[in-house]
């Protein structure tokens, strides 16, 4: 945001569908408003199909929306077409020009505008030294690896400083521990530049690591918009819950309340919650992993039998049957207090401060709907 | 060489271990009727071309590119394959941009119709053309009132060459168009570029090596037609056409020969710079999978355009199938269009022989020439052979190599000791096999292609006999590959006419020189009748074939 001349998006209402051979149409963006300050890193995240590339094309001005504005700085740019807008855009498969050099890939913009020479050299050169490849200008994209050639393309839409720098899944071809170096240099590149972002992405690490904040998606509409502490502290619904992390979604009922606590029966024991419902109302209480505390000994809270043991390295995810709920709670392998094996039981502890409750809707509880797939797997984003 | 793309793949051990010793058998074999039936004529066509008075000598060779006329007609031969390239190259990316790139209705229908010269003899354009268009053509003469004969020369055979030979070029370029990086123009118009720009920085460069590829595929198919030359060349005469009167008309083989071999010179070159191009300028595809959704241009003035091209394209195509129907159906096209089945009838038993002479030993040719790219491929590409790269290199030299040329020196090498092959049905077959193995090669390699050598094992770990794994997983995965070909070789046999003009003999004859004999004779009915049924015979072919075994042919073409 140190950056004066960043503009501001304003989406609002955009709707988009594809025609189907048939005569039908596929709904892919509905009703869209979204807005993102000058110099914010706001990330679209959500399950693959849920709209996000259609977002960023019409943004692009390569898809026309059906309906909707897009307002750059509240001047409307719907009308423009895709060379007149100003908004950088890195494709998933990087699109780099494979018959020019890296040079010419990432002075292409300076090209098309008739930059001079001096000028073109010098800014594509340092736009190549900040992402490491000020040796490569004169090798071919087919000549560099998957990360190099990303960052050819990150180069590529910096330089041309845009109003608008949009990333549809730039890192998803690329292997773990490349995807995290090359998600720091994106960002302190973005920081650096000020430049407003979208970025898309269906990796939840990879949003809340990026984000200023995360509008997570689903079925073409946003699903709730925050920072990514509200999005995975304090999710919207179970789907925004289960899509940013790993959580136990337990089913409560309010037993009775008093000056604007709520005592529930979860997992047969009551705790307290900060709302007032009336008696009898259903609740889903979210419990992350990492709030849930493992006891040798059976407190005075839910007792369970710990039926799994995952050592991950840096953590210990333990799966524990409480009853016909299955909870996970995970815990720091160093920190590990108790020596609890397969088969104890233990005592479990829900950290109240990090709870978080939402009305029981259609959806079955997750740890309920758990059972019998007997597997972690489908409590991650996938 | 089209098969070195796969030599990195591990050899499968094809079927049992045991057989593929069996098949090493067969290696020499293979290598000594690559050199009995390709390398032998073309060394004995050379030899010819540069002896004189029995001694070695450039003398006949230089005496031909000292000859005014003969100059005239190199240079005839060359203008006139410039021509086609450009004006054939220009008219197949246009129609293969309206049909990937614009909104446009039938595409169905004109991609048919577009294809309809590629399995056609292309002698069919000329009668055809002169039916409309010539003396007595309907159009020049029936509408116009005009007797002319501006038919006869450059233009009728630019006309007739580009007709029967854009749709080569279509073929290719469509596969370009489509499988050009939608995202790649996107990107170019994010960073600025309008749409003028992205074509001409982005679009055209990648492109230009298949424009290119598409200029010399149809430079070469225009020197090595013999079939349009002969009937529709007039005064000027090309190569190919040359080749054929001084061989049949004058008998001077050593004047022959040696013109075949000026005309293999370019084309040769031709074939190399080919493959050079290719090599040198496709671009690995970087950084995974791009977008093949290409936007459909819905400007109304390009759509018009788009229906226009295609539409009149199209309709001039169905100009030429109609009136060579019409000119097998009427008395005396041109003076009498009285209906009649006589030219029919005529066909259908006079010429009965060269029917079913072209019917069966094509059949035999393309069962032949899958077996020996089956085995070539195989030995190429899959075994350790000594000496396979030459096998490879004279095993697909027939793709350099003008019809006519093949044809001419398969008749002159096999009309001599030590294999005296003239009159009989194995030098026909062996042509048809020789021009249509690098196609067979490469139909086998994508055969291959589907073969891992996991699955025999899989197969016979799951306790299947050597004959069951056989029969049950490598013949049905091979088989649409080699379908595929086989049909593609009857196809390209039963058409040619340059490759089997010199070979034909009263024993065996075949339908295009039947035809071509027809022209001469001026039964022009006759000769109506019988491209007709040649072209209904190989659409009963290639989409009778694959229904009956369930399959696409095209699956093993592509390949
Ligand atoms: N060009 C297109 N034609 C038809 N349907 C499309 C097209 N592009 C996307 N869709 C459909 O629209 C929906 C949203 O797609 P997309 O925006 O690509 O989602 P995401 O990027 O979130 O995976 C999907 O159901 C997809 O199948
Ligand atoms: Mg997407």
């Amino acid at each position: 945001m140190n950056n004066p001349t960043a503009k501001a998006l304003e989406i609002r209402g955009l709707t988009k569908a594809y025609p189907l051979p048939g005569g039908r149409t596929v709904a892919a963006v509905r009703d869209f408003s979204l807005r993102i300050e000058p110099g914010e890193f706001v990330t679209l995240l959500g399950p693959s199909g849920c709209g996000k590339t259609t977002v960023l094309r019409t943004l692009a001005g390569l898809e026309e929306p059906d309906a909707g504005e897009i307002l750059l700085e509240g001047r409307s740019i719907a009308t423009l077409p895709p060379h007149r807008r100003r908004i950088g855009l890195v494709f998933q498969n990087y699109a780099l020009f494979p018959h020019m050099t890296v040079f010419e890939n990432v002075a292409y913009s300076f090209r098309i505008r008739r930059t001079p020479e001096a000028a073109v050299r010098q800014e594509v050169a340092a736009a190549l030294k900040a992402v490491g490849l000020d040796e490569m200008g004169g090798r071919l994209p087919g000549q560099l690896s998957g990360g190099q050639q990303q960052r050819v393309a990150l180069a590529r839409a910096f330089v041309m400083k845009p109003d608008l720098l949009l990333f549809d899944e730039p890192l998803s071809s690329l292997d773990a521990k490349l995807r995290v170096q090359v998600r720091g240099e994106l960002r302190r590149l973005q920081k650096r530049l000020g430049t407003t972002a979208l970025y898309v992405t269906h990796d939840q690490v990879e949003a809340m690591s990026l984000s200023d904040r995360i509008a997570v998606m689903r079925d073409g509409q946003v699903a709730q918009i925050g920072t990514p502490e509200e999005v995975y502290s304090r999710p919207a619904s179970l789907f925004v819950a289960d899509f940013v992390g790993r959580v136990n979604a337990l089913h409560g009922r309010v037993v009775s309340h008093s000056n604007g606590y709520a005592t529930v029966d979860v997992l047969n024991h009551r705790i307290d919650v900060p709302m007032s419902h009336v008696v009898g109302t259903e609740l889903l209480i979210l419990a992350r992993p990492e709030a849930v505390q493992l006891r040798k000994a059976a407190g005075d809270g839910p007792v369970g039998v710990v039926e799994e043991l995952e050592y991950c390295g840096d953590e210990i995810a333990y799966r524990v049957r409480v009853g016909t709920v299955l909870v996970v709670a995970v815990e720091s392998a160093l920190r590990r207090t108790w020596n609890i094996a397969q088969g104890d039981c233990v005592g479990l502890h829900l950290m109240q401060k990090a709870l978080h409750v939402l009305p029981a809707d259609v959806q079955a509880p997750m740890s309920e709907r758990e059972i019998p797939s007997d597997d972690s797997t489908s409590m991650e984003a996938a | 060489m089209q098969v070195a793309r796969t030599a990195g793949i591990a050899p499968a051990r094809l079927l049992i271990p045991g057989r593929g010793w069996a098949l090493a058998g067969l290696y020499p074999l293979v290598a000594l009727l690559l050199a009995v039936f390709v390398a032998y004529p073309l060394v004995d066509l050379l030899g010819r071309a540069v002896h004189s008075d029995g001694r070695l000598s450039l003398t006949p060779l230089a005496n031909l590119l000292a000859d005014p006329y003969s100059r005239r007609v190199l240079w005839n031969t060359l203008s006139l394959g410039l021509t086609v390239a450009v004006v054939g190259t220009l008219l197949a990316a246009l129609y293969a941009y309206a049909m990937t790139r614009v909104a446009m209705s039938w595409k169905g229908p004109w991609h048919f119709l577009a294809l309809l010269p590629t399995i056609s003899p292309p002698i069919l354009m000329a009668l055809s053309l002169i039916l409309l268009y010539g003396r007595r053509g309907l159009i020049t003469n029936g509408v116009f009132g005009l007797q002319t004969t501006a038919l006869y020369g450059y233009w009728g055979l630019v006309a007739a060459q580009v007709l029967s030979y854009f749709p080569f070029a279509y073929l290719l370029l469509l596969n370009l168009f489509r499988g050009l990086d939608a995202s790649l123009e996107e990107a170019a118009g994010t960073m600025g570029a309008h749409a003028g720009k992205v074509l001409t920085t982005v679009s055209l460069p990648l492109l230009a090596p298949g424009l290119a590829g598409s200029a010399l595929l149809l430079f070469g198919y225009s020197l090595a037609d013999l079939g349009n030359p002969l009937l529709l060349g007039g005064d000027y005469t090309v190569l190919s056409a040359q080749i054929y009167l001084a061989i049949i008309g004058m008998y001077d083989i050593p004047q022959g020969a040696a013109l075949a071999v000026i005309l293999l010179a370019p084309a040769v070159l031709l074939f190399f710079g080919h493959k050079h191009l290719a090599k040198a300028t496709s671009f690995a595809s970087v950084g995974g999978k791009g977008s093949i959704r290409h936007p459909q241009n819905r400007n109304p003035a390009v759509r018009a355009g788009a229906l226009l091209l295609c539409g009149g394209v199209s309709m001039v195509i169905i100009l030429q199938y109609a009136t060579v129907l019409a000119g097998a159906t009427t008395e005396l096209f041109g003076i009498n269009y009285a209906f009649t089945a006589k030219h029919f009838v005529l066909a259908l038993t006079t010429s009965r022989g060269a029917l079913l002479d072209t019917i069966g030993l094509g059949i035999v040719a393309s069962a032949v020439a899958a077996v020996m790219g089956l085995l070539v491929a195989y030995f190429v590409a899959r075994s350790r052979m000594p000496a396979r790269g030459t096998v490879d290199f004279v095993a697909n030299l027939p793709l350099a190599i003008p019809g006519t040329v093949i044809g001419l020196a398969f008749a002159l090498a096999f009309n001599h000791r030590p294999l005296v092959l003239t009159g009989t049905a194995l030098i026909i077959v062996a042509a048809f096999t020789v021009r249509a193995l690098p196609y067979a090669i490469r139909s086998a390699v994508a055969a291959l292609d589907q073969l891992h050598r996991s699955l025999d094992e899989a197969s016979t770990n799951m306790g299947a006999t050597a004959g069951q794994t056989l029969w049950r997983v490598l013949l049905p995965l091979v088989r649409p590959a080699v379908v595929g070909g086989m049909i593609f070789t009857f196809t390209r046999s039963v058409t040619t006419l340059s490759a089997v003009i010199f070979v034909v003999s009263p024993h065996w004859s075949l339908v295009t020189p039947a035809i071509l004999s027809q022209m001469d004779r001026g039964d022009v009915g006759e000769a109506a009748a019988l491209s007709v049924l040649l072209v209904v015979l190989v659409l009963m072919v290639i989409h009778g074939v694959p229904r009956l075994m369930g399959r696409d042919w095209r699956v093993g073409i592509n390949g």
